[in-house]
C-alpha cells in the first residue's frame, strides 16, 4: 500500500488525491493521510505530498464541473472539518474517505448524486465531516460578535474546532460589504480580513498586535450595554431555563460571545 | 406630561421598556427569504434563519424584537400593555429605532427587526409610524436585513400593503383560537379585523408572485409570508379546536408557520386561568410537534385528534401516538416503502426518510447504516424491518409497544420535564383516567423510568 501524506487543508488534501491519481498505483493500492504517521508498518510506503496550488485547482475544476458547485461544497466542508481520531478500526481518516468517495464520484455517470450513497462508509464519513463543519459554522454565523475598534475596524475572535474562516467570510464579505473587518480563529491563528468593499482573504496572524485589538470604539461599550439589556429582557421570568440555554448555545461558543462575558 | 417624560428618557430606558412589553410575542424566527448583499448598504438574508443568542429561558433570539410604543388604547385582557394597567410608558422615534437595527446588525447581535406596537392615537397613526420606520431603514440607510412587522387590527389596508413591500414577513396575531375567546377577552378586536387584513396580505402575496413571474424586478411583497400566533390555555379551548384552526389557516389563508404560546399570567385578571404551576409547556411543545407533522409530514389534524379524542396525549409524541393507534401499517421495509410511508415511521424525520430513499439505490440499507443517516433507533426499531428483519425480537403490540417508548425519557423533553413535574397537572384530568393513573402514580412512573436508564 503506498500511503500519500498531505497537509491538513483543503489544498493539502486536493494535492494528495492529484498526486494518488497520477501515480498509478491503482486506487485500491494508495491511500491518503494528513496525519503524521507514529509508526511505519512495514508493508507500507510513505510518500510526502508537496502542497501544491496548481495541483490543487486542476482538481478542484474537475470536480466543479463533474460535481456542480453544491457537492463540490460539501467537499470543501469536509475537508476543513477537524480530524478525529477514529477508535474504530475500519474508518478512514478524513482525507482517505475523501478520495475514495472523489474516485467513486468520478466513476458515476451522475457525480453530483455521489453523496447520496450513505452505505458507503467513506461516502457517510464525508457526509459526517461535511455536517460537522456546515453546523458549527452555520452556528457562528449567529455567535459570532463584532467589536468596534478604535478605527472603526469590525473585529470577531472565535475558537472553532473546525476550519470554519472560509465560509464566514464568504457570508459577512456579502453582508458588510461597506465595512473593514476582520474574524480572528485564534486556534489556528489565522484570520478573514476584509477591507471595506472588496472580497475577503485568509491570511497567518503572526503580527497581530493584542493591544491594537483592545482599544475600542467610544460607542462600543455603549452599544454592548444596550444588547445586553434587551438580551436580559426578553426572556420571560416563568420559562427561566438555563439547561435548555446551554444545550442550544454550547458552553465553548459562550467565550466569545459578549452577553455571556458579563460577571 | 407624558410626551415630556418620553423626551427625558434615554435609550436605555425605552429598550427596557419597550422590549420587556415585546416578550411574549413568540415568533422570532428569521426564515424564508434568500436575499443576497446588494454591495451598497448592509444586509443579506439566508432562509433557514440564523439564531444569534438564546435567552435565560431558551427560546432563540434571531430578531430585535421589540414594540414601537407600549401605550395603547386597547383593553386586551391577556396583555401587559392594555390601556388600563399600570406599567411605564415609553415610544420610540424612528430614528432611534433605526440607528439601534443598524448598530445591533454590523456587530452580528441580530438577523434584523421584529417591529410591534400598541396603539397609540388609533390604528393608522400607528401603522403610519412603524411604516416610516421600515421606510427609512431600508431607503434612507440601505438595510437589506430581514424585516418582520407586526399589520395592526383596523389599520387602512392601503398602509398595510405599503408597508408589506418594505417587510419580509408581516404577521396579524389570532390571539385566541376562537372568536368567542376573542370577544370575551379582547373586545377591541374582532375577528373580522384579524382576518380581513390576513386575507388581504394573502392575496397580495399571490397576485405578487404573478408579477414576479413576468417582470424579475418587480418589487416584492412579504417574500417570505404570513404567520400569526395563538394564546394556548387562557381560554378552554382544546388541542383539536387549536390544531383544527391552525390547519384552515396553512390550508385557507397560506400560512407560512402558526405559532403557539403558552399563556403567562401577568395581569392576574379576574376572567383568566392562575395557572398556579407555570405557563403549560408540556402541552405547547406537543402542539408545536403536531404542528410540524401537518407541515412536513402530510398529517391532517382528524388523523391525530378527534372529538372523541380532543387532546394529545402527554407521555408520548403525536407521532408515535398515531403509529400506535394504527398498527395495521407496520412494520415498514426501509429498504422498499415509498417516501410517504417512511415519513410516517417514529424516528424517522423527514431528512432521513429523504436520505434513505436516495442511499438505498445503491445497495440495502441495514439498521448501522439508519443510526449513521440519523434514524432515532430506539423509537423506530419497533416499527421497521432492513431486508426483512427486525432490529430485535420485539411484537408488534400496542402495550408492549407503548411501555417500551415511555421508557425513553426524550418523550417528555429534559427542560421541561426538570422544570418541574408540576407541568404534568395542567393537563384535562379525564386524560390521566385514560391512563388509570393518578398523579402520584405517574410521578413514580417517572422517577423509576429515571433510574432504569
Amino acid at each position: 500500500m503506498h500511503i500519500f501524506y498531505c497537509e491538513d487543508s483543503i489544498d493539502g488534501i486536493f494535492t494528495g488525491v492529484y498526486d494518488a491519481w497520477a501515480s498509478r498505483y491503482g486506487h485500491a493500492d494508495a491511500a491518503l493521510t494528513t496525519q503524521k504517521p507514529d509508526n511505519y508498518s512495514l508493508f507500507h510506503e510513505y510518500i510526502h505530498v508537496e502542497t501544491d496550488s496548481e495541483k490543487s485547482a486542476k482538481v478542484a475544476r474537475t470536480l466543479q464541473t463533474r460535481m456542480g458547485t453544491e457537492t463540490y461544497e460539501e467537499i470543501c466542508q469536509a475537508a476543513s472539518a477537524l480530524e478525529t481520531p477514529s477508535k474504530r478500526k475500519n474508518t478512514r481518516n478524513k482525507a482517505d474517505a475523501i478520495y475514495k468517495t472523489i474516485v467513486l464520484a468520478l466513476s458515476l455517470p451522475d457525480s453530483s448524486k455521489v453523496l447520496n450513497y450513505l452505505g458507503e462508509p467513506y461516502v457517510n464519513q464525508v457526509f459526517q465531516l461535511s455536517r460537522s463543519t456546515f453546523n458549527e459554522a452555520h452556528h457562528l454565523l449567529g455567535f459570532l460578535r463584532f467589536q468596534e475598534l478604535e478605527n472603526g475596524i469590525l473585529f470577531a475572535k472565535i475558537h472553532p474546532k473546525n476550519n470554519v474562516l472560509p465560509f464566514l467570510g464568504e457570508h459577512f464579505a456579502d453582508r458588510l460589504p461597506q465595512e473593514n473587518f476582520m474574524i480572528y480563529d485564534e486556534n489556528r491563528c489565522l484570520a478573514a480580513l476584509h477591507p471595506k468593499g472588496t472580497g475577503f482573504f485568509l491570511t497567518d496572524t503572526q503580527e497581530l498586535d493584542p493591544k491594537a485589538l483592545q482599544r475600542y470604539s467610544k460607542e462600543e461599550q455603549e452599544y454592548q450595554k444596550l444588547w445586553c439589556r434587551f438580551f436580559d429582557t426578553i426572556a420571560i421570568e416563568a420559562r427561566i431555563n438555563p439547561k435548555l440555554q446551554n444545550q442550544n448555545l454550547p458552553k465553548r461558543f459562550q467565550q466569545d460571545v459578549v452577553e455571556f462575558q458579563r460577571k | 406630561m407624558l410626551m415630556k417624560l418620553q423626551m427625558d428618557m434615554d435609550l436605555m430606558e425605552k429598550l427596557t421598556i419597550l422590549s420587556d412589553a415585546a416578550k411574549y410575542d413568540v415568533a422570532c424566527t428569521s426564515s424564508g427569504v434568500d436575499r443576497m448583499g446588494n454591495g451598497r448598504g448592509m444586509g443579506n438574508s439566508v432562509a433557514p434563519g440564523i439564531c444569534h443568542t438564546f435567552s435565560a429561558d431558551g427560546r432563540c433570539i434571531s430578531l430585535l424584537k421589540i414594540l414601537f410604543t407600549n401605550e395603547c388604547i386597547f383593553n386586551c385582557a391577556y396583555c401587559l400593555n392594555n390601556r388600563d394597567s399600570d406599567v411605564p410608558r415609553a415610544a420610540f422615534t424612528p430614528e432611534e429605532l433605526c440607528t439601534i437595527t443598524l448598530e445591533f446588525y454590523r456587530r452580528n447581535y441580530i438577523e434584523g427587526l421584529f417591529l410591534s406596537s400598541g396603539i397609540m392615537v388609533s390604528p393608522n397613526y400607528t401603522m403610519e409610524l412603524i411604516y416610516h420606520t421600515l421606510y427609512q431603514l431600508r431607503n434612507t440607510h440601505q438595510f437589506n436585513g430581514y424585516i418582520h412587522v407586526k399589520a395592526i387590527p383596523g389599520a387602512d389596508p392601503v398602509l398595510v400593503e405599503k408597508t408589506g413591500y418594505l417587510a419580509d414577513r408581516m404577521s396579524i396575531n389570532l390571539e385566541l383560537p376562537t372568536a368567542d375567546s376573542l370577544r370575551l377577552l379582547a373586545p377591541c378586536k374582532s375577528r373580522n379585523t384579524i382576518l380581513k387584513p390576513m386575507r388581504q396580505i394573502q392575496n397580495r402575496i399571490t397576485d405578487n408572485k404573478q408579477e414576479l413571474i413576468l417582470y424579475r424586478k418587480a418589487p416584492r411583497f412579504v417574500p417570505a409570508g404570513q404567520s400569526t400566533q395563538m394564546i394556548i390555555g387562557a381560554t378552554p379551548e382544546n388541542d383539536y379546536q387549536i390544531m383544527s384552526v391552525a390547519e384552515s389557516l396553512y390550508q385557507k389563508f397560506s400560512l407560512k408557520r402558526v405559532f403557539y404560546s403558552a399563556f403567562v399570567n401577568v395581569n392576574h385578571h379576574s376572567m383568566l386561568p392562575a395557572l398556579p404551576g407555570g405557563p403549560p409547556l408540556l402541552r405547547e411543545h406537543r402542539l408545536y410537534q403536531a404542528d410540524w407533522l401537518l407541515r412536513y409530514y402530510h398529517f391532517q389534524v382528524s388523523e391525530l385528534l378527534s372529538e372523541d379524542r380532543p387532546d394529545f396525549n402527554i407521555f408520548l409524541d403525536p407521532k408515535c401516538d398515531w403509529a400506535l393507534r394504527h398498527l395495521e401499517y407496520f412494520p415498514v421495509e426501509i429498504n422498499r416503502a415509498s417516501y410517504q410511508t417512511l415519513l410516517r415511521v417514529p424516528g424517522i424525520g423527514y431528512k432521513s426518510a429523504e436520505r434513505i430513499v436516495k442511499a438505498r439505490k445503491r445497495n440495502p440499507l441495514n439498521f448501522d447504516d439508519l443510526k449513521k443517516i440519523g434514524v432515532v433507533l430506539k423509537r423506530a426499531l419497533y416499527f421497521i424491518t432492513c431486508s426483512g428483519s427486525m432490529m430485535y425480537k420485539t411484537k408488534l403490540e400496542e402495550n408492549y409497544i407503548c411501555e417500551n417508548l415511555m421508557r425513553d425519557k426524550t418523550q417528555i423533553p429534559k427542560d421541561i420535564r426538570e422544570s418541574g413535574y408540576r407541568q404534568l397537572s395542567f393537563f384535562d384530568k379525564e386524560l390521566q383516567k385514560d391512563f388509570q393513573l393518578t398523579d402520584s402514580q405517574i410521578l413514580d412512573e417517572m422517577a423509576s423510568n429515571c433510574h432504569s436508564s
